[in-house]
């Protein structure tokens, strides 16, 4: 059974005066399997963003279905969504989302908080993953007292401490700068390697090369996948800079 | 360049931000308007021909001093409210190549565009309103008038220059506010102010002093004169209260409650506590003046409506009988020509005196240390409550007032305290050591005493005598302070006019004697002057309301919009993170709500303390119905809390119109 089942997903946008018709996503169909690291390519208006806020079930498609864990999310009430986004989602954004009103600590524990968990059993997740991620030393500051690396790593945080089945990130070395991003992307392999099934949207080439999977997205459409297999990182890069020059000059590829 | 592209420019950023604007303007035109209209009454011509009309000049010219200074204070709140959240925008024209003048000769015309709307608008709204403001304020004085249409020159000019004035210093100050900002510092000045509060521990202590003196002072003053002295320290010491722990000491509370890992580590109170926090970083002093003006406006209203409304009960105080007539001389011949000149005017005016009360007294002005009285005060600077009057009346004239044969031994009299209790078994004065037989419970026209505000003892002693002997205690001679004198007073079942041309009549006759100086009262002579007073302040305590309301709704409208701009990214955060969307809005709908009501909450706690200190001013003005008093406040309250209910339905709108945007 796959963890993530996307079925001909399709979403069009109506202008707020009922005018023209902008159609963000045709038609999307893709699988993960647990433990799986997939990383979404596209330009800028490609529905990057919309697909991810629909499998966040943030958004609702037009048609077609998203099935995580067995669960369809369009059976899903509104209260009901907002739980289970709880228990099953973790998020990584790009400019990090941290609440500017909570210490580093309160913003990782924020989730758990809202899910009704013991104190007792905030302190026992909180502490091994924080000191996985380095940043134990920094939890009562906040977000404004500490760097951007340590903002994302903080927001990593918040995304695991549930233990979700699926951590879907949006960008996540867009505001950082080089040597955080390095860092950020072998940490996302470490916790992939951990067994995380991780979904990260991004256009930035290199951080694509450190996902085992690449699918590339273009008006709409997935247009093409890349597997890495047992190509290393600066291979994989390569490959997808060679795709993207592809689809850039109008290239028919197929999947 | 095309020739009006800053004037249009201004124009435009007017009318896209109105949202902010449009309050604006609608404020400062009612600030004009109103003052023009108190400006209009204190230059009208009509006016001047009432009675006590230069009582009622100085109160508007009073109001007139309010009104300026409110509007000044607010206008400046209101616009550097508008700079702050327009600075992005300036920011934005300078990163695009304008210069800093540019920028100024842009924001040169708004203000003059700003300006000329609202004088004309509040000149033009305060000119159609003056002539029903005037017809009301005579409705209130009972004044019969009636005017043509007018437009005082005076109240115009005045209005033009200070409102001139006033629009130009804050030209001045946005100004320098953009002339001393760097382009980046313009475009980020919105995003900055995230800081966590800190706890000042030593300045929410400060305030709790601070407001539980205020409080003390309100609750343990006894003594009305010095009610009315420390009224203003208690008004200064709670001001100081409220402004820091609405701003240092709600923090120190919430971070207290944010140690409690058990209580704080829960859904609802950890959004709500660290939401909680940072509201209060931005809001303290919003919220601090509204619970001040707020509590103003409760304060200013209930006293004066109650002092309009109970008029028949301070004229009834301050004038136990209808007509009273005093002279400075119990002398027996002085005596009889003070009654036979009242019963001859009586008769000659065909009346019958009714209630009639009159007696001799003694009246000294004493410090009281225990039983013992003294003429001087021991240290300098004695507080005012311990003066009295201590009035010693001869048993035959307390006989004849009470119309009963009570008997007093050698050295035993009866005393009554006017407004308390005297409480000691002994009463010692000079040489004397008296001793108390029965402390009364009542005394017929509380003795005729003109007023409440000192405190005053009534001493009946066995027999004229021993008053003589006071009078002639060596200690006394040569000096002033002590008092001799006769009272007469009687009530009149007549009209209105009758009572007066009786009261006239009084005046001329006595003044024409030469034995003794006679001053004759009479309650509906004084009704005039008390309605014109009473009145008077009724009007600026409603008008002087209504302006303080208008100034607490804008704030209450400003607040909303900072926070709704505010909000909106936590909205999306906290729904990212696993809230729904209903969950959200409850918990930020609960905040805004406490935050919305606290101020009026701790007003009604101000007004509450404020209780017992204004019903002893309210006896200086010879308020004395404490259940009128009660009943106005809280009528008050309820209207003001409704009121308040009311502008936060309608700028919750505006709010979640902002915050919860898609």
């Amino acid at each position: 059974m796959y963890l993530l089942e996307v079925k001909n997903l399709r979403k069009v946008y109506t202008t707020r005066f009922g005018g023209a018709k902008v159609e963000a996503l045709r038609s999307v169909s893709f699988t993960m399997e647990k433990g799986e690291y997939t990383a979404v390519m596209g330009e800028s208006g490609a529905g990057k963003t919309t697909l991810l806020n629909i499998l966040a079930a943030l958004d609702r498609p037009t048609s077609g279905e998203v099935i995580l864990g067995g669960k369809q999310l369009s059976d899903l009430k509104d209260q009901e969504l907002a739980a289970f986004r709880r228990s099953n989602l973790g998020f990584v954004f790009q400019d990090f989302n941290l609440l500017p009103t909570f210490s580093l600590k309160d913003n990782i524990l924020l989730p758990l908080v809202l899910a009704g968990e013991s104190y007792a059993e905030m302190e026992n997740r909180l502490q091994p993953l924080t000191r996985k991620l380095g940043i134990s030393q920094v939890l009562a500051k906040f977000p404004y007292e500490v760097s951007g690396g340590e903002q994302q790593r903080a927001a990593i945080a918040r995304a695991l401490i549930t233990y979700p089945q699926l951590v879907l990130a949006d960008e996540p070395t867009g505001a950082l700068d080089s040597r955080s991003s390095d860092s950020l992307l072998r940490l996302f392999g470490e916790i992939n390697e951990a067994g995380q099934t991780i979904l990260m949207v991004t256009h930035s080439v290199k951080a694509a090369s450190h996902a085992k999977r690449v699918l590339f997205i273009k008006d709409g459409e997935i247009f093409h996948q890349l597997y890495r297999g047992s190509l290393s990182i600066p291979e994989m890069y390569e490959r997808i800079a060679d795709t993207l020059t592809l689809l850039a000059a109008g290239g028919d590829l197929h999947a | 360049m095309p020739r009006l592209f800053y004037p249009k420019l201004a124009l435009g950023s007017i009318k896209r931000h109105r949202q902010i604007y449009g309050p604006y303007l609608g404020a400062s035109s009612a600030m004009v308007g109103m003052f023009y209209m108190i400006m209009f009454l204190a230059a009208n011509s009509g006016l001047s021909s009432m009675p006590g009309s230069r009582t009622l000049k100085e109160l508007f010219n009073f109001g007139a001093v309010v009104v300026a200074l409110f509007a000044a204070v607010f206008l400046f709140y209101t616009n550097s409210f508008l700079m702050k959240r327009r600075k992005r925008e300036l920011g934005l024209y300078n990163v695009l190549g304008m210069e800093k003048r540019h920028i100024a000769r842009i924001l040169g015309w708004e203000t003059l565009f700003t300006a000329l709307f609202s004088l004309a608008a509040g000149l033009g709204g305060g000119t159609l309103l003056s002539k029903l403001i005037f017809l009301l304020v005579a409705r209130i004085l009972d004044f019969p008038i009636s005017i043509g249409f007018e437009v005082p020159r005076l109240a115009v000019l005045t209005t033009l220059q200070l409102f001139g004035a006033l629009f130009v210093v804050i030209l001045v100050s946005s100004l320098s506010q953009v002339g001393m900002a760097k382009p980046i510092e313009l475009l980020k000045s919105e995003a900055a102010g995230e800081r966590e509060p800190r706890a000042r521990w030593l300045l929410a202590l400060l305030g709790l002093v601070s407001l539980g003196c205020g409080y003390y002072l309100a609750l343990a003053i006894e003594h009305p004169l010095d009610a009315l002295v420390f009224f203003l320290v208690a008004v200064v010491l709670v001001m100081i209260g409220t402004y820091l722990l609405f701003t240092t000491g709600s923090i120190a509370l919430l971070k207290l409650l944010r140690k409690n890992k058990r209580l704080y580590y829960r859904p609802k109170p950890f959004i709500a506590i660290s939401g909680m926090l940072y509201r209060m970083k931005q809001n303290g002093v919003g919220l601090a003046n509204i619970c001040i003006l707020s509590t103003m406006v409760l304060v200013t209203l209930s006293t004066t409506i109650s002092l309009y409304v109970g008029i028949e009960d301070v004229l009834r105080t301050r004038y136990p009988r209808e007509v009273v007539l005093a002279v400075d001389s119990y002398a027996p011949e002085v005596v009889e020509m003070v009654r036979t000149t009242a019963l001859s005017a009586l008769e000659r005016h065909g009346l019958k005196a009714e209630e009639l009360v009159e007696y001799r007294l003694l009246s000294f002005l004493v410090f009281q240390d225990g039983d013992r009285f003294v003429r001087e005060t021991g240290a300098a600077g004695a507080p005012l409550g311990g003066t009295h009057s201590l009035d010693f009346i001869p048993l035959e004239d307390y006989n004849r007032l009470v119309e009963e044969q009570v008997t007093l031994g050698e050295n035993e009299v009866l005393v009554f305290a006017i407004g308390g209790a005297y409480g000691h078994a002994a009463l010692k004065f000079l040489d004397w050591s008296f001793v108390v037989k029965e402390e009364l419970e009542d005394l017929p026209a509380g003795g005729l005493s003109s007023t409440q505000s000192l405190g005053s003892y009534y001493v009946v002693v066995r027999d004229p005598g021993i008053m003589e002997a006071l009078l002639q205690h060596p200690t006394l001679q040569g000096s002033r302070g002590a008092y001799t004198g006769y009272k007469l007073g009687f009530d009149l079942d007549t009209s209105r006019e009758q009572a007066l041309a009786l009261y006239r009549d009084l005046k001329e006759t006595l003044s024409l004697q030469e034995e003794a100086f006679t001053m004759v009262e009479s309650r509906e002579a004084a009704r005039e002057d008390f309605l014109v007073l009473y009145g008077g302040l009724f009007f600026l305590g409603i008008f002087l309301g209504t302006l303080f309301m208008l100034g607490t709704v804008l704030i209450i409208y400003y607040k909303q919009i900072t926070e709704g701009y505010e909000d909106r990214r936590r909205y999306v955060i906290l729904r990212q993170v696993g809230m729904s969307s209903s969950e959200v809005k409850g918990s930020i709908k609960s905040q805004v709500l406490s935050v919305f009501y606290l101020p009026l909450a701790v007003a009604a706690v101000h007004v509450a303390f404020s209780f017992p200190m204004v019903t002893k001013v309210l006896v200086v003005f010879n308020l004395t119905d404490k259940g009128l008093f009660a009943l106005c406040t809280a009528a008050t309250f309820a209207a003001f809390a409704m009121l308040y209910a009311l502008v936060y339905r309608a700028t919750t709108r505006v709010y979640y119109r902002i915050a919860a945007a898609p």
